[in-house]
């Protein structure tokens, strides 16, 4: 019997998240095609690491909240481009995903996990919360899927700072080369998926123009061990492009960092660019190759060859891998897209975060392909016996009596026992080699033990306490405070064109100022 | 007996797939076998060591259940059959010797005698962007990593349309930007696959439905056609761009 108890208030809302991650998942896979690989077993590894993710995520969870809460590890995320950013977005979807499964196998009972599912959730939320801050939700789909995440101040150094570009001049094309292949050794990177970008906003530039934020993430030697040396000359492990965009409205900027545009997006209509890079140990994003144009250009070549170069001996190790080991890269990226929360609390342990749990682990004589493939659609498409629902239901998306995700059973507070959850982490395997200690930051190649205590010993500009809780709201009618002002000037300080201009700017005084430059 | 929660559903009508069902009854019966011997105390049941008592020899007796049966698997990843060829259906086309004789052949493509212009319609495709003239090539298949391989160390013919059964961006990562054209018999145009070959101005059809297209034929696609779009997929409407083998 379970001696931890819960409310009815917990199970309430619990089971609301639960619902609304059920709602959007369905909305979101049958609106792409099924990924396929000819490379990787894709849906089985996505369904091994469902596995990782029920076992091994709470006690995670609770471990980086030792270190540091989840709101303020959101705080923190806000301003830098890395993995547990948007695509944090992902995490409940694969821990439900694995208790679904279980569910379907009879190996689980609704009425299981109960207290690390409301844990897990509860973590989710509170750093949605946070790192949604500015634009007041908890996920882009609340928001009519937009991630307008980043106060004016920030904006306003990103537009400031673009450099104008057209189809056919020499910047347009570095950016646009570099995108192509930053794109390409992202999908490699990350096993065929897209969880190594993300693209959130946008911001509106003019009544013609607005901002997209592109994130690259884990590109270089850092925390995935098949790029251990392979990567070893990617200079960055997180690059963003800012992407000024003309004629083209972006309707849709989803929870999976995908967008959607009308009319559609194509290059021709990037009109500016800007380059950063970033990482727990940055104060925000960090410009890159910003001096001039010409460095900008030369910059976009230079990354593009080493992404290029990391592709091609990336794409020749993975040819040499066995299916297991295809299985065991693709299973721990998916589960590990949230790993960044252990960077930003500066606890990462790669034994927590690039292993497969021994109770994950037992699932993988069943992962042939006809099977991954089968189960996963049936899971994405509500089709599993767990998912089928009365006939009077009509599901979101679908109008038929089935939903995602099963709901707590709320008959646990009238005495239905329950289980609490799985406990702690267990022993992980791999059958990749193990990681090298090496790890790819701003401030050069460091040890994970120099990484974590470098994550911990200084705690950016956004969460000062002197500036932490300085939003939107209070900056509306405090502008033209002293502490208004010395806000605005360290997100300046390293702006080409806002350095020390302070709170008082406009977005016409923006345009105004860009309109001047004559760059 | 003993019985599982599920055992009791209401709602339920059973599973999808055939494969997902015969596993997940096997699997059931081992629980209620493992849970009865447990003496049906289910909370120290499913946090037990290994969780609800069943190990990986257990689901390796649920697969052998159906190879046993005769049943061979479907494969996507080219490295499943190749590590176990007796659990996998025999991948055709994806080795040099098969590549003489293999050919997409899809129920749905849309073939026309040869025109006045020497062109044979041999199916159609989404098209990913529109450029100012069609593209001419040669087919190649590309169907596993050992043929990319090949094409990695011999350098790739300039004039190649890759004809491709993964709308992922990974497999042919290394050679995609030196491709004439490329035909998908899968995906659509906003499969990794799709937004890649955009990106590098690759000409490119999506979810191409083919037939009779051989290895070393000279092909033609129809990348002046319209661009099929995100609102032509959710309103169901039909945007096509036509492949042709030029016959002369």
């Amino acid at each position: 019997m379970n001696t931890n108890p819960v409310n009815y208030a917990q199970l309430l809302e619990t089971n609301n998240l639960i619902q609304c991650h059920g709602d959007e998942n369905y909305w979101l896979c049958v609106t792409r095609t099924v990924q396929e690989s000819k490379l990787f077993p894709v849906p089985a590894y996505m369904m091994l690491s469902y596995a990782n993710c029920w076992y091994r995520y709470p006690a995670l969870f609770r471990k980086v909240e030792s270190f540091m809460s989840a709101e303020e590890i959101g705080d923190r995320a806000r301003h830098i481009g890395t993995k547990c950013a948007s695509l944090m977005a992902y995490m409940p979807d694969f821990y439900l995903f694995g208790r679904e499964w279980l569910l379907n196998m009879g190996l689980l009972k609704p009425t299981d996990g109960i207290n690390d599912i409301i844990y897990v959730l509860d973590f989710w939320k509170r750093f949605q919360l946070a790192y949604h801050r500015n634009d007041g939700h908890i996920t882009n789909r609340e928001f009519g899927h937009r991630a307008q995440l980043l106060p004016e101040r920030t904006v306003q150094v990103f537009h400031a700072d673009l450099y104008d570009c057209a189809p056919g001049d020499e910047l347009h094309q570095a950016a646009h080369g570099f995108m192509a292949a930053a794109s390409q050794y992202a999908f490699l990177v990350a096993c065929e998926s897209r969880i190594s970008l993300n693209n959130h906003g946008p911001y509106k530039l003019d009544d013609h123009t607005e901002l997209l934020v592109r994130d690259f993430v884990d590109l270089a030697e850092g925390d995935l061990p098949w790029l251990d040396d392979v990567a070893a000359g990617v200079e960055h492990n997180n690059i963003t492009v800012t992407m000024a965009v003309k004629d083209c409205h972006f309707h849709i900027v989803d929870d999976w960092g995908s967008f959607e545009a009308e009319p559609e997006f194509s290059a021709d209509k990037l009109v500016g660019v800007g380059l950063y890079h970033s990482d727990s140990l940055t104060d925000g994003r960090v410009p890159l190759g910003m001096g001039s144009r010409g460095e900008l250009t030369a910059t976009f070549q230079r990354l593009t060859g080493q992404v290029t170069e990391a592709t091609n001996k990336l794409w020749l190790r993975i040819a040499n891998w066995s299916r297991d080991q295809m299985l065991d890269a693709g299973a721990i990226t998916y589960f590990a897209v949230c790993k960044d929360v252990a960077h930003i609390a500066g606890c990462y342990d790669p034994d927590d975060w690039v292993k497969i749990d021994e109770r994950a682990e037992h699932f993988r004589p069943l992962l042939n392909d006809e099977y991954g493939r089968d189960i996963l659609v049936a899971l994405c498409t509500a089709a599993n016996p767990t998912q089928q629902v009365s006939d009077y239901v009509m599901m979101q998306h679908a109008n038929r009596g089935a939903r995602f995700f099963t709901p707590i059973p709320y008959s646990v507070l009238a005495g239905e026992p329950y289980t609490a959850g799985v406990g702690e982490v267990h022993a992980g395997t791999t059958k990749l080699p193990e990681k090298k200690d090496c790890y790819t930051t701003s401030r050069g190649k460091l040890t994970i033990a120099d990484y974590n205590r470098a994550s911990r010993a200084a705690p950016p500009t956004n969460v000062a306490p002197e500036y932490r809780f300085l939003g939107e709201t209070w900056l509306k009618y405090h502008a033209n405070t002293p502490l208004a002002d010395a806000l605005y000037r360290r997100e300046q300080r390293t702006s080409r064109r806002l350095k020390d201009k302070g709170a008082g700017l406009s977005r016409a005084d923006i345009l105004a100022l860009r309109g001047s430059a004559g760059e | 007996m003993t019985r599982l929660y599920a055992d009791t559903d209401k709602f339920s009508h059973g599973d999808a797939s055939a494969v997902v069902e015969a596993f997940h009854n096997a699997i059931h019966d081992r629980v209620r076998t493992r849970l009865a011997a447990a003496g049906d105390e289910w909370a120290g049941f499913v946090t037990g060591e290994p969780p609800a008592h069943v190990t990986a020899e257990d689901f390796r007796a649920v697969e052998a259940l159906l190879l046993e049966a005769g049943h061979r698997f479907a494969w996507s990843a080219a490295i499943s059959p190749r590590e176990r060829p007796e659990a996998y259906v025999p991948a055709a086309g994806a080795d040099e010797a098969s590549l003489a004789t293999f050919s997409f052949e899809h129920a749905e493509a849309i073939t026309a005698t040869t025109d006045p212009e020497g062109r044979e319609q041999r199916g159609q495709g989404d098209n990913v962007a529109r450029y100012a003239e069609d593209r001419t090539g040669i087919a190649r298949y590309i169907r596993t990593p050992a043929q990319v391989l090949k094409y990695v160390q011999g350098g790739v013919p300039a004039d190649t349309i890759a004809i491709i059964d993964d709308s992922g961006g990974t497999l042919t990562a290394p050679i995609l930007a030196r491709f004439a054209g490329v035909i998908c018999a899968g995906g659509s145009t906003r499969s990794h696959l799709g937004i890649l070959t955009r990106e590098y101005r690759v000409p490119c059809l999506m979810n191409a439905k083919v037939s009779g297209i051989r290895h070393g034929d000279t092909v033609r696609i129809e990348t002046t056609a319209r661009p099929k779009t995100a609102d032509d997929y959710q309103s169901g409407r039909e945007v096509t761009a036509r492949v042709w083998r030029i016959t002369k």
